[in-house]
């Protein structure tokens, strides 16, 4: 300790310290002098090498380097602002890419004690789900002794307010839910399990700041307003303040205890049903145990919940947890996500990395004057290195802020574009200035430290790392475009082909029988009646039954393995109207019989899976799965439609005839001559009519298509953006290379042109090496791209990695951009005025 | 840099043996050394000072401005309870290893 205070003692008087020994040894050198005169050395380096035992000698030759790295780079402006902007550029999306990452998944979300919550996910080794059955939970919750609290939420869909036309979206959490988040209200009081825990206790309802504020026009007297919810009378106890953020990503509005579902859904067993997948469940780990230990109990209590459950248990069923106190959870697809844009981001920063690097090479040559000199005033080539890798560190930086503040200017447009919550903020915390930093440095070893040796070893006059760097510079610059180009063509594939059924004028009812306690005959009877009634309607052209409507919130996805490929089938449950109603033809065999069962309609897509070239009708569908009794014959092939998978391409879909017990899970499609929506409300009144206890969901088919396109449409305008950074980039360093080469040779194009060489001989010769480079940047890019692009499979869907429309289409975008990039500056060294580049020097 | 075959921790060794008896300035050590040495141990001041200026930041000598013989304003070192300790730390050593050595010139 005292070494330390004494050490920084002397870093504080160390002018005052020098002074002292220089009079020392000036002292020292008087009283030898009287002796003996030998041994005269520096009595600089004397006193700097006396200096080095208090280790701070690395400080003033920093402040030294740092100040003549500043001097150095504000003498030539134009090449530090070119630096700084290419390194703005490519560290700039990076840091951006990564703030984003740290917003939703590195900070915590802003709720008490974020570290232990989890969510809990119901998994085998077959099957997952986020959706638990209610008395499975509870059964967790009643005897987990490693979960301090468990909560479980459970979505609905839209349920309508008063007579306000506009849907409420409402979400169901058991009571315990905001006290165990710890959220104060900011009107009122919010749930409470004492409260809201029973059956019997008073429907009460919460809301959102901003429902409060946008739909009751911020009523000041809104605590102890009743409301009617699907016509039910709740009453409003409180108001959630504005930076409320939701475990797991809900968006609902209104909020209300799990017990009062059976009343505002009439008839619904899901509170009791051991079987019925209905909430998610979100628990709070215990002080001092890990996850792993709460997935260990989950998996005895899962053994034990079989006896009690032996039907609604799955075989081999186990609980997965996944940290919950993130904006994000991160799955195993998030990751994969993360991971691909995150590889994208760094060949963005590599590119702009060679391209800086040729730069400084180009640069060593004007500067070897400068460096010759310092080093034969002594200077080491330690020294000299140290020098320049602190200028590259300087330019890093320097581009670093930039990136900064670049980065904090995006994400700001971005979160007042999004609406996002006022809680997410842009600006940047530790992390995200360590990244900056670290990267900044990382930057300047990648640009800086390849030209810094060479200069330093006076070594630059050769081509060859110059051609390394342009070589390394295309080649990630053509992985970067085709990648773009793979991605943007994927979703072109996805927005402009047909997704094979016709949704524009089609609306989807569901009128949630099952939910609402309806029995399969009581449920079929009110089906047929709604059909007849529709049917009846002026201007609705067909009706048909359909379990798993298009674009729904419930997608079936069933894995098989056939012929010993892995297959995905989308399965589905329809009436033999369905194929009419959504124009998808029948192109083999026939349609479903009223009542037939045992049979099944496959895709053309599945079809031509299975049976290579032979007819599949009359057969089984093939399976490598063990079979166990009679199985469906094929009976037609119809269309591909991704009803479920717009953007899967690959998808392949199965069909069965809706049956009997099929009836309280099935919706309704409704194809009309005119606009789909004026539908509505003559559905609303004949629905009401039958049952007002029910209140059908209705959606537009074509709206739900065109929020679905809107969100492909703003990837590929990423992914373009990103291209076109690579594309900016690639551009800049090749002009700046082979302007710098062509003015390095501007008395030889001069000598040249006096003795009367064709000017295009000699853009010829100037060019003639970066055509190697160059070509072989190409080559590696598109291998790097081949190879790298079988990671993209899962979101390339619909074409090829191997695409080559897309590979073609970057690699000739490329080569036009480089093209002109070499053309344009090597032109202007050719217009040179002969009798002043030679009358030079 | 001027450096004459003298090992840093022999060194630091006896200037702290000469500045055990009384505080000298820099020069004064150099030639206590040169003259107890029968002339044979040349201390240069490019390895006198850094030697000086490490037991500084080790705390083993303490300096302080005096008047030198010649009038002159100079800095005199002395030792602390620091530097003694680490004397006789040094000193068994050094004697240890030196018998170390005479047994196998003696006996090898």
């Amino acid at each position: 300790m005292g070494e330390l205070l004494r050490r920084l003692n002397y870093l504080l008087h160390r002018r005052q310290h020098d002074r002292e020994l220089e009079a020392e040894m000036l002292f020292h050198r008087e009283m030898m002098g009287k002796q003996h005169t030998r041994h005269f050395g520096n009595t600089l380096a004397l006193r700097e090498h006396a200096r080095e035992a208090w280790g701070w000698t690395w400080i003033e030759r920093l402040l030294q380097d740092l100040t003549y790295a500043l001097r150095i780079l504000r003498r030539s402006p134009g090449f530090t602002f070119t630096a700084v902007l290419v390194l703005t550029i490519g560290i700039g999306v990076n840091i951006a890419a990564f703030s984003l990452f740290d917003m939703v998944a590195l900070k915590p979300l802003p709720l008490r004690d974020p570290a232990s919550l989890v969510q809990l996910q119901r998994r085998s080794p077959t099957r997952t789900t986020t959706e638990l059955p209610l008395p499975q939970i509870e059964f967790y919750r009643d005897h987990a002794r490693t979960l301090s609290a468990v909560i479980a939420i459970m979505g609905v869909p839209p349920v309508t307010l008063d007579d306000d036309p506009q849907p409420a979206h409402l979400t169901f959490v058991s009571p315990n839910y905001f006290t165990e988040i710890g959220v104060q209200p900011a009107l009122g009081r919010l749930l409470n399990p004492t409260l809201d825990g029973t059956l019997t206790a008073p429907p009460v309802v919460v809301l959102t700041s901003t429902f409060w504020k946008q739909r009751l026009n911020a009523d000041p007297a809104i605590i102890g307003r009743v409301l009617h919810l699907n016509g039910k009378a709740v009453t409003v106890a409180g108001v959630i303040p504005s930076s409320f953020i939701s475990l797991g990503n809900n968006s609902a509005d209104l909020w209300m205890p799990i017990p009062q579902q059976p009343y505002l859904v009439e008839g619904s067993k899901l509170l009791t049903d051991p079987g019925a997948g209905s909430s998610r469940m979100f628990a709070r780990l215990a002080p001092g145990t890990t996850a792993r230990a709460a997935e260990q109990e989950l998996l005895t209590l899962t053994a034990q919940m079989r006896t009690l459950y032996p039907n609604d248990v799955w075989d081999n069923q186990f609980i997965l947890s996944l940290p919950a106190g993130h904006p994000q959870i991160m799955l195993p697809d998030v990751i994969q996500v993360e991971a691909m844009i995150s590889v994208l981001m760094l060949l963005i920063l590599a590119v702009a990395c060679a391209n800086l690097g040729g730069l400084l090479l180009a640069r060593g040559i004007t500067r070897e004057h400068e460096i010759g000199i310092r080093i034969a005033i002594g200077a080491s080539k330690q020294r000299i290195l140290r020098q320049l890798f602190t200028e590259s560190l300087v330019l890093a930086l320097l581009g670093s802020l930039a990136g900064l503040i670049v980065s904090i200017v995006a994400l700001r447009i971005l979160l007042v574009l999004t609406d996002a919550p006022p809680s997410f903020t842009a600006i940047p915390d530790w992390r995200i200035l360590a990244f900056a930093f670290s990267i900044a440095f990382l930057a300047a070893i990648f640009f800086g430290l390849t030209p810094a040796l060479q200069i330093a070893r006076q070594k630059h006059r050769k081509p060859i790392a110059r051609q390394v760097l342009v070589t390394a510079q295309v080649a990630a610059s053509c992985v970067l475009l085709i990648v773009a180009g793979l991605l943007v063509r994927a979703m072109h594939h996805t927005l402009y082909n047909s997704p094979g059924f016709e949704y524009q004028s089609v609306v989807s009812v569901d009128p949630q029988l099952g939910q609402h306690g309806y029995k399969p005959t009581a449920a079929g009877l009110y089906l047929a009646q709604l059909e007849a009634r529709l049917r009846a309607q002026p201007g609705v052209l067909s009706v048909a039954l359909v379990k798993f409507p298009p674009m729904g919130h419930t997608v079936a996805r069933t894995g098989t393995e056939i012929q010993g490929k892995h297959l995905t089938i989308y399965p589905n449950t329809v009436d033999p109207d369905y194929f009419r109603t959504m124009n998808m033809p029948l192109l083999l065999g026939r349609n479903f019989l009223p009542g037939e069962q045992h049979v099944t309609i496959i895709s053309e897509s599945l079809a031509r899976r299975i049976n290579h070239g032979e007819s599949p009708i009359g057969k089984p569908v093939p399976t490598d799965d063990p079979v166990t009794g009679q199985q469906d014959i094929v009976i037609g092939v119809v269309g591909n439609a991704r009803i479920n998978a717009l953007g899967d391409t690959d998808a392949t879909e199965q069909y069965w005839p809706a049956g009997p017990n099929d009836m309280p899970y099935i919706s309704l499609v409704v194809k009309a001559a005119g606009p789909a929506s004026s539908l509505s409300p003559a559905i609303k009144s004949i629905s009401q009519s039958l049952d007002p206890k029910l209140f059908p969901e209705i959606r537009s088919l074509e709206s739900l298509f065109d929020e679905q396109v809107k969100v492909v449409e703003r990837l590929a305008a990423a992914v373009s953006l990103i291209g076109l950074v690579a594309l900016l980039l690639a551009g800049i360093g090749i002009i700046g290379l082979v302007a710098y080469t062509a003015s390095q040779r501007a008395k030889e194009i001069a000598i040249r042109l006096a003795l009367g060489a064709a000017r295009i001989q000699i853009l010829r010769t100037i060019l003639s090496q970066f055509a190697l480079p160059v070509a072989l940047g190409i080559l590696t890019g598109i291998a790097l791209a081949a190879t790298a692009s079988t990671g993209l499979r899962r979101a390339l869907y619909g074409i090829s990695n191997l695409d080559p429309t897309s590979y073609a289409a970057a690699t000739l975008l490329l080569v036009l951009i480089l093209l002109i990039a070499t053309v344009l500056p090597a032109r202007r060294a050719l217009r040179v005025d002969i009798a002043k580049a030679l009358h030079n020097d | 840099m001027p450096k004459n075959g003298m090992p840093t921790g022999a060194l630091i060794l006896l200037i702290l043996r000469v500045l055990r008896s009384s505080s000298l300035h820099g020069y004064a050590i150099a030639q206590r050394i040169h003259i107890l040495s029968s002339e044979i141990l040349h201390v240069e001041e490019g390895v006198l000072y850094p030697a000086l200026q490490k037991m500084l930041l080790k705390g083993w000598v303490t300096s302080e401005w005096g008047i030198s013989e010649t009038n002159r304003k100079v800095r005199f070192y002395s030792l602390t309870a620091a530097g003694r300790h680490q004397l006789e730390a040094q000193q068994s050593d050094y004697d240890r290893v030196t018998e170390a050595i005479q047994t196998i010139l003696r006996t090898a």
